[in-house]
């Protein structure tokens, strides 16, 4: 149990801050690893460059994407997450600000599992995130391994 | 004098006045010529007339006082014979003139050719008169008298004298008479021949007038040397050159090489194909600057196909290539600006919600963290930041949804208004489930519409009425059609809270709001994408309302013509 976390891939640091304690108002009580641009989230995914050496038991249960990220935006990542034999079954809840009608439909296109709109209201917001721990984590049965 | 000689007096002199009586008509003048000689001599008379050509002779008039011998004669006479089978022409070529008073068939088998022969056996000839008519050098035909009553004295040299008399008189006679034709063919011919003249200016001027006016340049070249043989007003005004300067003159003498060059070598191909070659943008340099001209070159052959005349008609077409290129100049610019209103909605979507949200979140944090410090004071600052952010929220929310209004591309299908309706109700009942509020909206009501854009202006006109009629205490709203002047209106009524005619005008402006936010929330966006809607649907939207008695939203959606 312990090395199953939730990738959390955010650049804007308030976003991180409020999602991580959405997250714990939620009483999710998995690790959050949180990564800050599509690069990283990539070399954690596939265990290289600066995340080259982190633990093989560390698995991602859900990833939470942001699409506006530096350097390789969120649909590559997704892409390449699905392209990959050994990340394609990963779970990946795109969280973004964006409701423009193209980004919901690429998102899906390429793969992702969910499509989620960060509320304004915080209120609004913690409900967001403890209904998708909800799923993801406690209801979802995850692929055999 | 015997009665004889004034008989055949009284015959030539009444056959040379009805002669030239006859001048102007000839066919009369045939039989006048053949009736005269037959009754001088008492026979019979035919007249042959030679072809152009002086070698066939064709019977032309026959004449016997017997009526029944006349038609045996022109049954024998039908037939052109050529002169050299001719009685005359086989007894007498050289002097013209035969005379056989007693025919002896022995003598004549003798000297004749069997036709010949047989023409005077069958026709029972006891003797004949043929005489070559010669009028000024010119052979004209020959006069025949033949005699073929047997109780008769036979025909003596005085009757011979008589025939040669009157076949004289009648030569001159025939040729007067067709030197008359002549003249007066001629003189028609002279007649028409002005009159072709006359027409053939007619249409010049024509042709010269509809030149000179129309409104493109029209220029000629001899085929030959390209030289400018004809040129229009409109050519000289819009090359700036008078065309005493243009006339002789080739493309070389007034446009740069490279240009002459070019039409030198589509003029080349024209002539060379033989056909029409359209040449839609040249740019030709005139007095005036640099003009685009589109030209057609057509090819103008003589009577064999050989190409004479090289016609040219050309269009300035300067302002309208100048129009073309400003039009997809602005067309260029309003795309990149369409671009550049996607870029912007896109990271006003994204990027001014992250700073709302952490200021809504981490208000809710102190709240909930630091409660106690903050005091009550300090808890209700937070509570209004936190609303403010909200609000902001909502506003750039509407501010997206009336941009994405203008740039959605519309499409026009079949639309039912009241499903659009019901499910605006529907997702109303939903967020406040406490509420009973009355709808009128049955059955089906078709429009042509964008679905999407129609979807958004009844969620904000239904959401209107609703939200309106908050505190009605029997809370009602309804769709309905009625047709105007053959127009589909549409009206959402409600029996809400109404408002005043006086402000009606600024309900459909952005920001624009008849109520504070405390009596009824709302961004005062919401119209005024409403508006949007009906307007790219080429319809309109007005509204009519009365303090506490409720308001009407109508629109169209410009289903009046053809659709």
């Amino acid at each position: 149990m312990n090395g199953q976390v939730i990738l959390l891939v955010e650049d804007n640091r308030d976003d991180e801050e409020l999602t991580l304690r959405a997250l714990a108002k939620s009483n999710i009580t998995n690790r959050v690893v949180v990564v800050r641009d599509g690069v990283e989230a990539l070399d954690w995914m596939f265990r290289r460059g600066m995340h080259a050496g982190r633990p093989e038991t560390d698995v991602a249960q859900v990833l939470l994407l942001d699409l506006k990220l530096p350097k390789i935006d969120g649909l590559e990542v997704l892409r390449q997450i699905r392209a990959n034999s050994a990340t394609k079954l990963t779970p990946i809840v795109i969280l973004t600000s964006s409701v423009e009608e193209q980004d919901i439909v690429r998102g899906y296109d390429f793969g992702a599992n969910s499509y989620i709109r960060k509320p304004v209201d915080f209120t609004q917001f913690v409900d967001a995130v403890k209904q998708l721990g909800m799923y993801w984590l406690v209801l979802n049965q995850p692929v055999p391994r | 004098m015997t009665d004889r000689l004034r008989v055949a007096l009284t015959e030539v002199s009444t056959a040379a006045s009805a002669f030239s009586e006859s001048t102007t008509d000839y066919d009369q003048l045939l039989a006048a010529i053949t009736r005269s000689c037959a009754r001088a001599l008492k026979s019979t008379c035919s007249l042959s007339l030679f072809d152009d050509d002086e070698v066939m002779l064709t019977p032309v008039a026959g004449y016997d006082d017997d009526p029944k011998v006349l038609a045996a004669l022109e049954v024998m006479l039908q037939k052109p014979r050529h002169y050299e089978r001719s009685l005359v022409g086989q007894l007498s070529p050289a002097s013209g003139n035969a005379f056989v008073p007693e025919v002896d068939l022995a003598v004549m088998r003798e000297r004749l050719a069997p036709d010949a022969l047989e023409f005077l056996e069958i026709a029972n000839i006891r003797g004949f008169i043929a005489i070559t008519m010669r009028v000024r050098g010119e052979t004209l035909g020959v006069l025949t008298v033949l005699q073929h009553d047997r109780t008769r004295p036979p025909l003596d040299d005085f009757d011979h004298e008589i025939a040669t008399h009157l076949a004289n008189l009648a030569g001159f006679a025939l040729s007067n008479a067709r030197l008359f034709r002549r003249a007066q063919a001629e003189l028609v011919g002279r007649q028409s021949a002005e009159q072709i003249a006359t027409d053939l200016r007619a249409s010049e001027a024509l042709l010269d007038s509809v030149l000179e006016n129309i409104p493109a340049m029209v220029f000629m070249k001899d085929a030959k040397e390209l030289s400018f043989v004809r040129f229009n007003r409109a050519g000289e005004e819009l090359l700036g050159v008078p065309r005493t300067q243009l006339i002789g003159k080739s493309d070389f003498d007034f446009f740069p090489r490279d240009e002459a060059e070019f039409f030198v070598a589509k003029d080349r191909e024209t002539l060379r194909a033989n056909e029409v070659v359209d040449i839609p943008e040249e740019p030709i340099r005139t007095a005036a600057g640099e003009r685009w001209l589109h030209t057609r070159k057509v090819p103008i052959t003589d009577e064999h196909g050989k190409p004479r005349y090289l016609l040219g008609i050309s269009h300035d077409i300067t302002r309208q290539k100048r129009d073309m290129e400003l039009l997809e100049a602005a067309r260029d610019v309003a795309e990149a600006a369409n671009k550049e209103l996607e870029a912007f909605s896109y990271s006003v979507a994204h990027d001014l919600r992250a700073p709302l949200r952490a200021i809504d979140g981490f208000s809710q944090a102190l709240l909930e963290d630091c409660a106690e410090a903050l005091g009550e004071t300090g808890r209700d600052y937070c509570k209004r930041v936190r609303a403010s952010a909200q609000r902001m929220a909502a506003l750039i929310d509407d501010l997206l949804m009336l941009s994405r209004v203008t740039r959605t591309i519309a499409r026009s299908q079949n639309v039912d208004l009241c499903e659009l309706f019901r499910t605006s109700v529907a997702t109303l009942q939903a967020s406040e489930p406490g509420r009973t509020v009355e709808t009128e909206a049955t059955g089906m009501l078709m429009a042509l519409g964008d679905p999407k854009l129609l979807a958004i202006m009844f969620d904000n006109l239904v959401g209107n009425a609703w939200k309106f009629t908050a505190r009605s205490p029997s809370p009602k709203i309804s769709l309905r059609m009625t047709k105007v002047n053959g127009e589909c209106v549409y009206c959402i009524s409600d029996n809400g809270v109404g408002f005043d005619m006086a402000y009606s005008h600024k309900l459909f402006g952005v920001f624009n709001r008849l109520h504070t936010d405390a009596e009824f929330p709302g961004t005062g966006v919401g119209l005024a994408t409403v508006h949007r809607i009906v307007t790219r649907h080429g319809g309109r939207a007005w509204a009519e309302g009365e303090v506490g008695e409720g308001a009407r939203f109508y629109f169209t959606l410009g289903d009046t013509k053809g659709r």
